[in-house]
């Protein structure tokens, strides 16, 4: 007991320095001693001594340490920091590209790798899966839903071991508040044991149960400042209205606001044990009525295939003699899957349930993007400092004669693209951090990044492979020269030719490459956004009413809503600069027009969108009718069982010479068609225009369809154009009359316009992603092809002098520099054609309706990027061509 | 140059050595040190310091006897050497002068 450990013993006779070992040992002992008299506990703290003797000065620094890399590290990056700072200029074209190739890289990264990082906050993501539902009935009749009935939870957590829990989460709007100042909110429900499942952070309140009873609510801290300021909130009341139902809510919690990267997000929630009043009693049991995003958290060590196994004979056997339509339901036709939590960001093939889904194709593209522009600016440091390798041949000679191995010299030149790339990098790297803010709102992205330490160390392994890659080849080319033809005094090879202008010809590939995706990405933007939609929406402004809140069917929910809505429109036709006063179930720039399915006599089953107007709405858009006529105005049969359809509803149904006919089916009550419009876009244009039926009164087709999906809210909204010339007018008189007509609910307004461009917001933000990346690209093989330019020239200083002597023009030199660059910059442009045909036809194909890529914008590309290299070529050359040739060739 | 130049803890430790006479070895001047100032090292921290000097040649040092609480391993003794003591001479001179220039007036205004 009485002797120090002998490990640690071992340990310090090994690292340390022999010449010390033994007074510095003595003195551990000694201490160690004094201690254990003391009858302290000695073991530990010797090897405590130990490990703190552990120290530079102590080392012993034996003939393999002074050769070790970490020596010869030193003295190579000493080395290279005394290169770099001799050539400044160069070393300032490198260091530049290299760190603007990076920052590009790095804000770009951030925005793919937050994409890419939804919903990872959670400590049990790997367990969590949300279900969907898949009904195929054959036949077309496919419903594919990511909200679910409300009964699957008690589904999971009954008939299937593997499930820990299944929580419930529904979003639903309410008017939040009391009096005047309520506001409309989205408001959760969620299951009282849902942060058990998902760690969202409780300030106030229970985690273990935060919603203690039904009348508990809990909101988000920066709700609890919205509504209740500084004070305290919880134990305090508020107030939640849907339709009549005004109720008051207990703040029993607050949690962390919910941060950017995650799928669910919400700001009050309060306990599913309410579903009943809310949905109905018959809801709760329904297996066809979808309502709540159902999330289970598997027992460790299960997995999913085990529960969907499982799955088909569960249903079966729960759904006994239920069916769909006739007979009882046959297995694979009610499906039910899970997907897992981590995926719902990126998968555009699951349908969208209240989270919003971003295009994973987009997040590629990007990421793809800031890899080449990061080639770029790699490719420039190789170019250029391969070319310059011939003025450090006699450095290598002397190195090589005095011993240095080829594995030596490589690892010192790649020191010094390792260090200049870590220089890169620290610039870069603050750069980007302070450039998000500025980032954000340019292109509308909402990075959120927090800096924290072990972020240096992927920026310090980023710096070691950017650095390593870019220098590898002139590493090589530089450790590859011959000794005797060094001393001789004859031309070195610096590499192979042919290697280097390709290297030239890919950077202007990509970057004419850049160029042309950006122009054409603009043009189909700009075909988007000129295109004739069909309808008039400049200066329309919309408002959406509110319907009578003890409305319960669809048909009185439109009827009450225009009613509200007359008294409004009565107002708002007295000012002379309001004109075309109409109302509708849906507006333009929304995606989800209600979408009705029937069967009809001959048993095929058809999707259709609807829309209720008033007579106005045609008119007021000036939709053009190409058969038939509109609604009239007080016309009673109109306003009964007219129906007006679009071109593509009359392809749909089979109609010939639909005018006066119906459609077919005999479940749908009294109808007739009175007119067929143009083909309209009221979705975006990424589809095609869908069959639409309009109608002033829904009961006779709502009477004869089986099937409904709803997106958008089907209450009415009204529309009006202003033609006056200050917008902010429109809007003001809009809530100075609203307020005046209904008093207790807050006013709203869109403006057409707007909204039909927000339905291109994601393409409108990758472009310009991608349009900065291009300049940013340009830049690069800008500078890249500056320092070029200057070896060339260098390099052929005495020909050009001579030349002049013999009587050549600055002109004929020019022509001599610039001829090299000129067709590698062609073949670049050739090149960067089917490439760029290729990709943007893969990204157009997103669209129903597309415009030409025509020639015109590879021509302006190409031109574009010769005019930019021949300006930077010329700064360099025309200086040579005018240099005296006295200068030149006096001094040899 | 970069030899002639005095820590705080190097002023510290050479002054110990000096007071310590023909006893000043690591374990002992950590000690004193601690006795002294209150402050607790490593001792190999005092091993560094003591090298330092040493290679400045401010302090020389030689091995004594064996003893066996130290396991049989002998102790490396430090003595100040003229030019150690030279320069404890300037910095005490350095510092007193530097002190001569206080106002006195500061007295008067604490008080």
């Amino acid at each position: 007991m009485n002797q120090p450990p002998r490990l640690a013993d071992r340990l310090l006779e090994w690292f340390c320095d022999p010449l010390l070992l033994e007074d510095l040992q003595g003195d551990l002992y000694e201490i160690f001693e004094a201690r254990r008299e003391e009858g302290k506990s000695t073991k530990l703290l010797y090897w405590w001594l130990v490990i703190r003797s552990f120290r530079w000065s102590a080392l012993k620094k034996s003939k393999k340490l002074k050769n070790s890399g970490l020596m010869i590290t030193k003295n190579n990056f000493k080395i290279a920091l005394r290169v770099l700072w001799r050539d400044k200029f160069n070393s300032a074209v490198n260091l530049l590209g290299l760190t603007i190739g990076i920052t590009c890289f790095l804000l770009l990264g951030f925005y793919v790798k937050q994409e890419m990082s939804y919903d990872n906050f959670h400590s049990k993501k790997d367990r969590i899966y949300r279900s969907w539902l898949k009904e195929d009935y054959g036949e077309g009749q496919i419903f594919f839903n990511s909200q679910t009935p409300l009964r699957f939870e008690a589904l999971f957590e009954e008939n299937f071991p593997e499930v820990e829990k299944a929580v419930q989460y529904i979003e639903q709007s309410f008017l939040v508040g009391k009096g005047e100042n309520r506001i409309n909110e989205r408001v959760a429900i969620i299951s009282p044991d849902f942060f058990e499942v998902f760690d969202f952070n409780m300030i106030e309140g229970n985690l273990n149960d935060p919603l203690p009873t039904r009348n508990d609510v809990i909101i988000s801290q920066g709700y609890a400042k919205k509504y209740f300021g500084e004070n305290d909130p919880i134990g305090k009341v508020l107030t939640l209205q849907q339709g009549e139902d005004d109720r008051e809510f207990n703040v029993s919690g607050i949690f962390q606001d919910i941060p950017n990267t995650s799928s669910i997000r919400f700001d009050i929630a309060f306990s599913t044990d309410n579903n009943r009043d809310l949905f109905g009693e018959r809801s709760m049991n329904a297996w066809f009525n979808v309502v709540a995003e159902t999330y289970i958290l598997l027992r460790e060590n299960t997995s999913v295939a085990a529960v969907n196994e499982k799955m088909q004979d569960v249903v079966l056997e729960l759904m006994g003699d239920v069916g769909y339509g006739d007979g009882p339901m046959q297995r694979d036709q009610y499906n039910i899957g899970l997907q897992s939590l981590t995926d719902i960001h990126l998968n555009p093939d699951i349908p969208l349930g209240y989270a919003p889904v971003a295009n994973p194709q987009y997040v590629f593209i990007l990421g793809g993007i800031a890899l080449l522009v990061l080639i770029i600016a790699c490719i420039n440091y190789t170019t250029l400092s391969t070319g310059q390798s011939l003025n450090r041949s006699k450095e290598v000679g002397i190195r090589k004669v005095l011993g240095a191995r080829k594995g030596g010299l490589i690892y010192q030149y790649l020191s010094e693209s390792i260090l200049l790339c870590m220089l890169a990098m620290l610039v870069g790297a603050t750069i980007s951090y302070l450039l998000i803010p500025l980032f954000n709102s340019l292109t509308g992205t909402e990075i959120f990044l927090e800096f924290e330490w072990w972020h240096l160390v992927i920026y310090f392994l980023m710096a070691l492979i950017i650095g390593t890659v870019s220098g590898a080849y002139p590493a090589l080319i530089l450790s590859g020269f011959k000794v005797i033809r060094i001393l001789r005094g004859g031309n070195q090879s610096t590499g192979n030719l042919t290697t280097r202008k390709g290297m030239v010809v890919l950077q202007f590939l990509i970057t004419v490459f850049l160029i042309t995706t950006t122009l054409i990405m603009r043009k189909q933007l700009q075909y988007l956004q000129d295109k004739d939609l069909g309808f008039n929406y400049k200066a329309v402004v919309s408002t959406a009413l509110s319907a009578d809140p003890s409305a319960q069917r669809l048909s009185q929910i439109i009827s009450s809503g225009m009613e509200n809505g007359e008294l409004l429109k009565a107002r708002l036709e007295s000012h002379p600069e309001i004109s075309n006063v109409a109302m509708g179930t849906h507006v333009f720039g929304t995606s989800g027009w209600a979408n009705l399915a029937h069967t009809d006599d001959n048993g095929i089953f058809r999707w259709f969108r609807m829309l209720a107007v008033d007579a106005n709405y045609i008119d007021a858009f000036g939709i053009k009718i190409i058969e038939g006529r509109s609604f009239e105005e007080g016309n009673g049969l109109d306003q009964r069982q007219s129906i007006i359809l679009n071109e593509a509803a009359v392809k749909h149904f089979n109609l010939e010479d639909p005018i006066g006919k119906k459609l077919p089916g005999s479940e749908f009550g009294d109808h007739q068609i009175i007119g067929v419009t143009e083909d309209f876009h009221y979705t975006s244009l990424h589809s095609e225009v869908e069959p639409l039926v309009i109608v002033q009164n829904i009961i006779p087709i709502a009477s004869g369809v089986s099937d409904a999906d709803f997106v958008d809210s089907i209450t009415p909204k009204l529309v009006f154009t202003y033609n006056g010339s200050n917008l902010s007018e429109a809007t003001d008189i809009l809530k100075k009359e609203w307020e005046e007509v209904f008093p207790n609910e807050s006013w709203n307004f869109a403006f057409l316009d707007e909204q039909i461009k927000s339905q291109y917001e994601s393409e409108i933000r990758m472009n310009k992603l991608i349009a900065i990346a291009t300049f940013l690209s340009i830049l690069i093989a800008a500078l890249g092809l500056l320092g070029l330019s200057l070896l060339v020239v260098n390099s052929k200083i005495k020909e050009i002098g001579i030349r002049k002597v013999m009587g050549a023009s600055p002109v004929s030199i020019f022509r001599l520099l610039a001829k090299d660059f000129s067709i590698q910059i062609l073949i670049a442009i050739v090149l960067s054609v089917p490439i760029t045909l290729w990709m943007m036809n893969n990204w157009l194909e997103n669209f129903a309706y597309r415009t030409n890529i025509g020639i015109g914008l590879f021509l302006i590309s190409g031109l574009a990027s010769i005019v930019v290299a021949i300006l930077v070529i010329s700064y360099h050359t025309i200086r040579a061509a005018r240099i005296n040739p006295v200068e030149s060739l006096r001094n040899e | 140059m970069k030899g002639e130049h005095l820590g705080e803890l190097e002023e510290l430790v050479l002054l110990t050595v000096g007071s310590l006479v023909n006893e000043a070895y690591a374990v002992v001047i950590l000690e004193e040190i601690k006795k002294n100032t209150n402050r607790s090292m490593d001792v190999t921290a005092i091993h560094s310091v003591l090298r330092r000097l040493e290679k400045k040649g401010f302090v020389s040092s030689k091995m004594g006897g064996a003893s066996k609480e130290r396991g049989g391993r002998r102790k490396r003794f430090f003595t100040l050497t003229k030019a150690g003591r030279t320069v404890l001479d300037q910095s005490m001179e350095l510092r007193y002068s530097l002190y001569q220039k206080l106002p006195k007036l500061t007295f008067s205004i604490a008080r």
